[in-house]
């Protein structure tokens, strides 16, 4: 059923109000009628027809200000213009104040019935019309509004990465530079954005490489990830990992962008698990040194028990014998302790002037009882120019102790028959300030698996006397002093061991 | 006549030690500090009982013992173990020798684990040589 479509009409001639509003009910209007242009006006608040009929020259307000009235209230309200003879002009005006049509007197009902089908018409399309507008203003409203929130999405994403992103138009100069830039390159974003080119803040090989892209003279592949050292502003060298694109649109190159992972954090855990590794490896080696501790303990207590059996007996002999026992089990424990010390603490070096080939002497004296034992013939060639340098005497000690003692355990260990064992120990001073020590025995030699396995973590060959420590320590020291350690081995024929350590002039005091 | 004892033992300070226990006790020390000389001493010598350790270099104690106990002329000799590796390794260590032959070695007639108190080796020995 049609919708009852409001009508008002305005005429000051009773009789045309009458009929009209007669006929237009029967057509399913909702009809209201006032005798002027006042009345029409407050019926035309009252009842907000869309559809008005009005004759124009009428006492009081006439048809023309009534029209005006009414398209301020509702402009979209259909006017439609009752027009006498003679009513040409205002029929021209009332059409420049926006009436829809004209109804000549006297009104013809096809007339009529045209005019509203028209006004019928023109009410719909409006309201078509301004559907869509309302639908269009809200589509563009919301998409306006996802498109900002994705905007914001992806710049809090630039922003929040730990990771430097930094993009360029398509010349090179940069439009994008995150915190995680700022922390890296050092440069604040007011001083990058817009005002500095790559060519200034990036490292010159990776310049080269976006200038080539940007210019689209070559094949730029900068997409896989590569270790660079980024100088900061500050001249800190920070390491990081990089890689970069080039941006196109359509078909053009619109501009390129860059990231760099912060690798500082990544290189300090890896520092920091190396130490532990190390200080774990000491456990493995508490453990490994049960059995050797064990011995130790054996030998104290045989050595206190010797020690009052001959005092008991007035047994010189013994007396010395006993208390011999407590004093080299006291030198191990010593010595292990110093290795276990040595090795899970971080050591700086404490240089001082020094007689490298006096502590090779020193090391000699210590194991000649333990190698006359065992036949085994101490060597040595300290060269005649190594003099008093300033290196740490400590180091040198320990890290030729080790070496030298188990040079010793690798003749004693060596099963070959009717052997002429011996250990030499060799200085010589090379060029670039670098001394060279050299360890060699023609002992029991190790194999490459043993030769592989030997500077990893505590191993040994020795059982129960052994713990593996000596030559991690030996290492470790070299390496705190900047030194490189070397081995050549041969099973059965001995092994070399060959320190390079680099020293400095002997300072005045 | 005094007994002999044989130590076989790579560890200067246990030989000391073993050896003032025995001529504290009045037994005639002889020292060996392998397995290689082990046997050797026993050749020569004859002990009345052997002390042996485990963990030498050149021959083991475990190989010495096996051989000690699958020789018809020696393997009635006691024989007391004395090594810083547990009884329990030990005897595992000659269960897999002797599944490689028929024989069946008996155990050592004494175990002891270092660090081991000079009375508790007294009172074994006596045990043993009387």
């Amino acid at each position: 059923m049609k919708e009852m479509a409001k009508l008002l009409i305005i005429d000051d001639e009773e009789s045309i109000r009458k009929v009209l509003t007669v006929s237009l009910a029967s057509d399913g209007y909702d009809v209201s009628a006032a005798a002027g242009g006042e009345e029409g006006i407050a019926l035309f608040k009252k009842e907000s027809p869309s559809i008005v009929l009005t004759d124009i020259k009428m006492p009081g307000m006439d048809g023309i200000e009534a029209l005006k009235q009414i398209k301020k209230l509702n402009p979209d309200a259909e006017v439609i213009m009752i027009t006498g003879h003679g009513d040409m002009d205002s029929a021209i005006e009332a059409l420049k104040l926006d009436a829809s049509d004209f109804l000549n007197k006297p009104i013809k009902d096809e007339a009529l019935s045209v005019a509203l089908k028209r006004a019928e018409e023109r009410i719909a399309i409006k309201k078509k019309l301004k559907e869509y507008t309302d639908d269009l203003e809200n589509m563009v409203r919301m998409a306006t509004e996802e498109v900002k929130r994705r905007s914001d999405f992806q710049n809090k994403l630039i922003t929040s990465s730990n990771d430097a992103i930094v993009a360029t138009d398509e010349k090179g100069d940069i439009v994008i530079y995150n915190r995680g830039a700022e922390r890296i390159f050092g440069y604040p974003r007011v001083e990058i954005i817009r005002k500095m080119n790559i060519d200034k803040l990036y490292p010159q090989a990776i310049v080269l490489e976006f200038r080539s892209g940007l210019e689209r003279r070559g094949d730029a592949d900068l997409s896989e990830w590569r270790e660079f050292a980024i100088v900061a502003k500050d001249g800190e060298i920070v390491p990081t990992r990089f890689s970069g694109s080039i941006l196109y649109g359509e078909d053009e190159v619109i501009g390129s962008v860059g990231f760099f992972q912060d690798l500082r954090e990544v290189k300090r855990l890896q520092e920091e698990l190396i130490k532990s590794e190390r200080l774990a490896a000491t456990g493995q080696t508490v453990a490994g040194l049960a059995h050797y501790i064990k011995n130790i303990l054996n030998g104290l207590k045989g050595g206190t028990y010797v020690l009052n059996v001959a005092l008991d007996n007035n047994d010189t002999g013994k007396i010395k014998g006993g208390w011999a026992m407590i004093e080299r089990n006291v030198g191990r424990i010593s010595d292990l302790v110093l290795n276990l010390l040595a090795y899970s603490k971080e050591r700086e070096p404490e240089p001082e002037n020094c007689f490298p080939n006096e502590i090779v002497e020193e090391v000699c004296a210590l194991i000649e009882l333990k190698a006359r034992e065992s036949s085994i013939e101490i060597q040595r060639d300290l060269d005649p120019l190594l003099g008093k340098v300033y290196m740490d005497p400590n180091a040198i000690h320990r890290a030729l102790l080790n070496l030298v003692s188990n040079a010793i355990d690798a003749c004693i260990f060596d099963s070959a028959p009717k052997k002429q064992w011996w250990v030499k120990v060799a200085t010589a001073i090379k060029e670039n300030h670098i001394v060279r020590f050299e360890v060699a025995d023609n002992g029991m030699g190790m194999d490459k698996e043993t030769r592989e396995k030997i500077f990893s973590s505590p191993f040994s060959t020795k059982g129960e006397r052994g713990t593996g420590l000596g030559l991690l320590v030996t290492e470790k020291i070299v390496k705190e002093n900047g030194g490189t350690i070397d081995v050549a081995s041969e099973q059965g024929n001995g092994s070399t061991f060959t320190i390079y350590l680099p020293f400095q002039e002997a300072q005045k005091s | 006549m005094a007994k002999k004892v044989l130590n076989v033992e790579d560890d200067v300070d246990t030989r000391t030690f073993v050896s003032t226990v025995l001529e504290k006790n009045g037994y005639t020390p002889i020292l060996a500090k392998d397995g290689e000389e082990g046997m050797r001493k026993v050749g020569e010598e004859r002990p009345d009982l052997i002390i042996l350790d485990i963990l030498m270099p050149k021959q083991s104690g475990i190989k010495m013992y096996h051989e000690l106990k699958t020789d018809p002329s020696l393997k009635d000799i006691p024989v007391i173990m004395l090594s810083a590796v547990s009884k329990r390794t030990f005897l595992r260590s000659q269960e897999a020798l002797t599944e490689f032959g028929d024989e069946t070695v008996p155990e050592p007639q004494a175990y002891l684990e270092k660090p081991v108190e000079p009375e508790d080796l007294a009172e074994i020995l006596r045990k043993i040589l009387g």
